[in-house]
């Protein structure tokens, strides 16, 4: 049930960074552009970039240039990807409760259908 | 209380107590739901007294199948109350061998009903371990404690990914 894809290994690689995460919520708010980004951080340009050019490697963004400025934006997707990966990690032993309750439910239903 | 060394699952179920202890403890009805699609439980055994057997065989896609397995020793049952087992002990309270997998490490687990009112049951299920080593190799294989530690799983996750890279 891993899912050990390269693309799930690139986002979470992308995610253990504080840099990059500030950075994600910030997008999660909605597009920005590069120095917008790069604002609360106080790191060099050139750092700033690396970041964003390992958040695009990961999926987790892409970019787009328009005349001087540079649009961020999120990827839903990649970020769903890792959100599942973390919720079948959380949920198996609830999910078998879940199964267990769906069970009770069917055979309190058939008791009733019979009685 | 649970310690560091615990896992605690809480619920409140919505049948009566006499039939959640039923569909707990008896094979026939455990089949049913113990595993996850397409994962398929084709053998159950659990003979509800101290000593008796626990046993399961999972059968699923690309010819998994956990065999046989080790079988676990039921500890103490309280009807309706109370089902205590462990996977350290086999029939007979004989010691079992560590295997593979969910029989990596020793566990006991304590599952308790209690009658909620109204036809409903407070299920309670804690699983022990030796240490918390044994606990968090239990927790990734999915056991509900919170998102506490499931960010932590995933720091350790990308930090052990950043090490590779």
């Amino acid at each position: 049930m891993l899912n050990d894809s390269p693309n799930l290994n690139r986002a979470f690689q992308a995610l253990a960074d504080p840099v990059r995460r500030g950075m994600l919520a910030r997008l999660s708010r909605g597009p920005a552009s590069v120095s917008q980004l790069a604002e609360p951080f106080s790191i060099s340009l050139p750092a700033v970039l690396q970041h964003l050019k390992a958040l695009e490697e990961s999926g987790l963004v892409r970019s787009e240039k328009k005349g001087r400025v540079r649009t961020v934006r999120l990827e839903p997707e990649t970020l769903s990807a890792a959100e599942s990966w973390i919720a079948e990690r959380r949920s198996e032993w609830e999910a078998q409760l879940d199964r267990f309750e769906n069970y009770l439910q069917s055979l309190k239903n058939s008791g009733e259908k019979n009685g | 209380m649970a310690d560091g060394n615990d896992l605690v699952l809480e619920r409140t179920l919505d049948a009566p107590v006499e039939l959640v202890w039923e569909a707990y403890t008896d094979p026939e009805h455990m089949k049913r739901w113990f595993a996850p699609q397409p994962y398929e439980i084709t053998e159950m055994e659990l003979d509800l007294r101290p000593g008796g057997i626990f046993r399961m065989r999972m059968v699923g896609p690309d010819g998994f199948d956990t065999g046989h397995g080790a079988p676990g020793c039921v500890l103490e049952v309280i009807e309706g109350q109370k089902l205590v087992w462990t996977s350290a002990l086999g029939p007979g309270f004989r010691p079992n061998n560590m295997g593979v997998g969910c029989e990596a490490f020793p566990f006991t687990a304590v599952v308790t009903f209690s009658d909620a009112g109204d036809g409903k049951t407070a299920y309670k299920a804690v699983a022990l371990h030796k240490d918390e080593a044994d606990r968090n190799t239990h927790a990734n294989m999915g056991f509900q404690d919170g998102w506490g530690t499931v960010a932590r799983q995933l720091e350790e996750y990308a930090r052990n990914l950043s090490v590779r890279a």
